[in-house]
């Protein structure tokens, strides 16, 4: 029997996991860091030092600016150069503490060792501080603060923590490479997320495309549940059929749970909460080793390179994406376009220069000719973006509506549900932008929402 | 640094266009059209050029000259077009009446509508049922296909001409003989409708050829399922009910199925992506409707097939179905 999915739309995308046999390699530090204040979702951190200061690996250097919003530690020991603004990948100013590394000293209370610690701490609010006060974000595309979460209002239940190990965008292979490497730690994570959700049960969802971790994964927690100790109990894998977006998170809920997040509302309204499976082993880490967010994995892939140009790199927050592309072999001239993130979601980057993120995932090179649009022609009324689109939306519709500036009618059709996945321009064979269309619209019309008085 | 391209998501496309699913179309006709051609002989090879040169050609006069636009024809949609109306009429039929089908199929019913994407009626459906008005000798004038390569060494004025099973039964019922005496006389059978030497289009000829282009369609993800499947389980279904209540006065469910242009109707003209339904519930509305339609005109209007008009009456009621038929959206009841 064909593995589950979720019901509507989706896009048969090509695998293109050309990385999947490349091992995590660490990356070496650069001379300079510069970390980004706006690297999750939410307020901006705000900066706790100034030029001039030493700091340490793991040491704070920003605040949380809001409720919604992440601790930020340095990646390396050194001395802070500035506190300024610089350009991120799309070429937008924000702030970011620039470093001169000087050595790899680390804070005090880090445990540095690779030894696995298998078992959960009791105390939900001694795992929610832990996650939170080590800067863990969502690192499956939203960068959304985990603690926040994690602790669901109290008139909510969390029913099932849903771990995404889908990777369904094309290329990208940082988390099956974590999965395959550290299959341990991503589960004592999802261990601790479900005993900070009050111990609700607990589905790993992987693709089955990529059954060596689907194999990886069920080993380790096999040997977990048969170490004995408590917080195990409850944790399954589920193979889910490859289709796109399977990770997006209303998405991932159909497939695993059969349910449907109403429209504007939170999966937990459902009783589900979605965490990546990196976001489990940031959790393991910041939880078990007490170990901030200063480093994350990501891969160097496109067809325009030769496999042994492809790379799944450790690396730390802040080092600049140039930096990384240089020591990966240089940008191949075929590279047309430079994307972080995979190819249907992710973004261009217009800045190479930029520092890396928590969020960061790839650098993924496409050539001039797999990634140029084709020339706009008119709608044939074919369906297929319909077909295509997750949210059951009707894409050739919403654009007409855009187009005219026809708010109400936007709205009627549900154009503020759309996800932004890209399922509708992929498919379309008259080539008529439909995201970037439709997501103006959804931006106004998200406004007008906004804007109404609350009831 | 070199200069690149910066653009929002997605980054990649699925790479199919409107050129590659009309050359599919196209594709998919060739076998029905090929069967027609052997068994047809010179003159039906004169009318599928006459039909889709007449097509193209008139597409791009009326793109360069009229609307001064970049042309279209490259997008294989005439070609369709062409291929559609020659198979849509007898195989004797004179040339020049296919030229004047091309006319208003995409003089009348494309382009003045703005071309591929706009036009409300099928036109190759629209060409036909205008000829068929038109020119009702050219347009009856069955001819009868012989064996394969009969026809090329005689002239077309040579071949033998007879009624169509759909045409036989409608005359017989009216002159008061019950459809037993009406088959002991003509001796139909289901195998001989499959690959079929009965009198038609030229296009029906072999339903069998019709359906390899169904399933060609249907691997290539072109055309979805929805259309073609209701329009045969109502066709189906609505005969099924009046053979049941009298069987010798109304043909039976795989009789209707098998004969006329229920084939080419249902796979290829149903199916126009501008003329049909974007929800999957709408697609089945619409072919419910041409089904019944059909049926309809067969059992009791005054001609013996009726799919064409079928299609074309749907076809006018495609944007109030879509208007109420959705597909079903993600967290909305």
């Amino acid at each position: 029997m064909a593995n589950r999915t979720f019901s509507i739309g989706g896009s048969h995308t090509a695998d293109k996991k050309l990385s999947k046999d490349c091992a995590i390699e660490v990356l070496p530090m650069p001379s300079t860091v510069y970390v980004s204040m706006n690297q999750h979702l939410g307020a901006p951190a705000k900066p706790l030092v100034a030029a001039g200061d030493t700091v340490k690996v793991g040491q704070v250097i920003g605040e949380p600016g809001g409720f919604i919003s992440a601790f930020v530690h340095s990646p390396a020991s050194g001395t802070v150069k500035s506190v300024a603004p610089r350009k991120d990948l799309a070429g937008n100013s924000t702030l970011c503490v620039e470093i001169a590394v000087e050595g790899d000293e680390w804070v005090e209370g880090v445990d540095l060792s690779d030894t696995l610690v298998k078992a959960v701490p009791e105390d939900r609010a001694f795992i929610l501080d832990r996650i939170r006060l080590n800067g863990v974000v969502g690192l499956g595309g939203a960068t959304f603060p985990a603690h926040v979460k994690l602790n669901p209002a109290p008139d909510k239940k969390a029913e099932c923590l849903i771990l995404n190990g889908s990777e369904c965008e094309p290329y990208l292979t940082s988390d099956y490479r974590m999965m395959l490497e550290h299959p341990s730690e991503i589960i004592v994570g999802a261990a601790i997320m479900r005993r900070a959700l009050g111990g609700c049960r607990c589905v790993i969802g992987i693709e089955d495309n990529k059954p060596e971790a689907v194999a990886s994964m069920t080993k380790a927690l096999d040997e977990l549940k048969a170490s004995g100790l408590e917080g195990y109990e409850d944790i399954s894998i589920l193979p889910l059929m490859k289709k796109y977006p399977q990770g997006g998170e209303k998405q991932l809920i159909n497939a695993v749970m059969g349910r449907e997040v109403k429209s504007l509302g939170l999966p937990i309204d459902v009783g589900a909460v979605v965490q990546n499976v990196m976001t489990a082993f940031a959790t393991y880490e910041a939880v078990q080793k007490n170990k901030p967010l200063v480093s994350n994995v990501l891969t160097v892939t496109g067809d325009c390179l030769p496999i042994e140009k492809q790379h799944n790199y450790k690396f730390r927050i802040g080092m600049p994406l140039s930096y990384i592309a240089e020591y990966a072999g240089g940008v191949p001239e075929e590279a047309a376009k430079i994307v972080s993130g995979g190819p249907m979601m992710g973004k261009a980057i217009a800045n190479l220069d930029a520092p890396t993120v928590k969020g960061s995932s790839s650098l993924l090179y496409l050539t001039e000719d797999q990634t140029r649009r084709g020339k706009e022609s008119d709608c044939i009324r074919c369906g297929r973006c319909t077909e295509a689109c997750p949210m059951g939306l009707e894409p050739f519709l919403l654009v007409k509506l855009a187009r005219n500036a026809m708010m109400d009618e936007l709205e009627a059709n549900a154009v503020q549900d759309c996800i932004e996945c890209g399922c509708c321009l992929y498919s379309c064979p008259a080539y008529i932008p439909l995201l970037d269309i439709i997501r103006i619209g959804k931006g106004d019309v998200m406004k007008i929402i906004k804007s109404r008085p609350r009831k | 640094m070199a200069s690149r391209i910066v653009s929002p998501n997605p980054h990649l496309h699925a790479a199919v266009s409107t050129r590659s699913l009309m050359r599919d179309v196209v594709i998919a006709l060739l076998p029905a059209t090929a069967v027609s051609i052997v068994f047809y002989g010179w003159h039906e090879l004169l009318l599928v050029a006459v039909s889709v040169a007449s097509c193209v050609l008139l597409e791009w006069a009326i793109t360069r000259y009229l609307l001064k636009k970049p042309s279209t024809i490259g997008d294989f949609s005439a070609v369709i077009t062409g291929l559609l109306l020659a198979l849509n009429v007898p195989s004797t039929c004179p040339w020049w009446v296919l030229a004047i089908g091309a006319v208003v199929a995409i003089g009348v019913a494309k382009m003045t509508f703005g071309g591929l994407g706009q036009n409300v009626f099928n036109p190759a459906i629209t060409g036909r049922v205008f000829l068929l008005i038109s020119f009702p000798a050219y347009m009856t004038n069955w001819a009868v296909p012989g064996s394969i390569g009969e026809a090329w060494g005689s002239s077309v004025v040579d071949a033998v001409s007879g009624a169509t099973p759909l045409g036989i039964v409608k005359e017989g019922l009216a002159s008061g003989m019950t459809l037993d005496e009406i088959y002991a006389d003509n001796g139909f059978s289901y195998l001989e409708m499959l690959y079929s030497n009965l009198g038609g289009s030229a296009g029906e000829l072999c339903v069998a050829a019709l359906l390899l282009g169904f399933v060609y369609l249907l691997v290539r993800r072109v055309i979805k399922p929805h259309i073609t499947l209701s329009i045969w389980a109502s066709m189906f279904v609505f005969a099924g009910i009046f053979y049941l209540i009298d069987p010798s006065h109304f043909t039976d469910p795989v009789f209707n199925l098998l004969t006329g242009g229920v084939m080419l109707g249902s796979i290829y003209m149903a199916t126009d992506y501008v003329t049909s339904p974007m929800s999957r519930s709408g697609m089945v509305v619409y072919g419910v409707g041409i089904g019944i339609i059909t049926m309809l005109i067969r059992y009791f209007g005054a001609y013996p097939e009726g799919i064409s008009f079928a299609i074309l009456i749907m076809n006018a009621f495609v944007p109030i179905i879509n208007r109420f038929c959705h597909n079903k959206k993600y967290g909305r009841a």
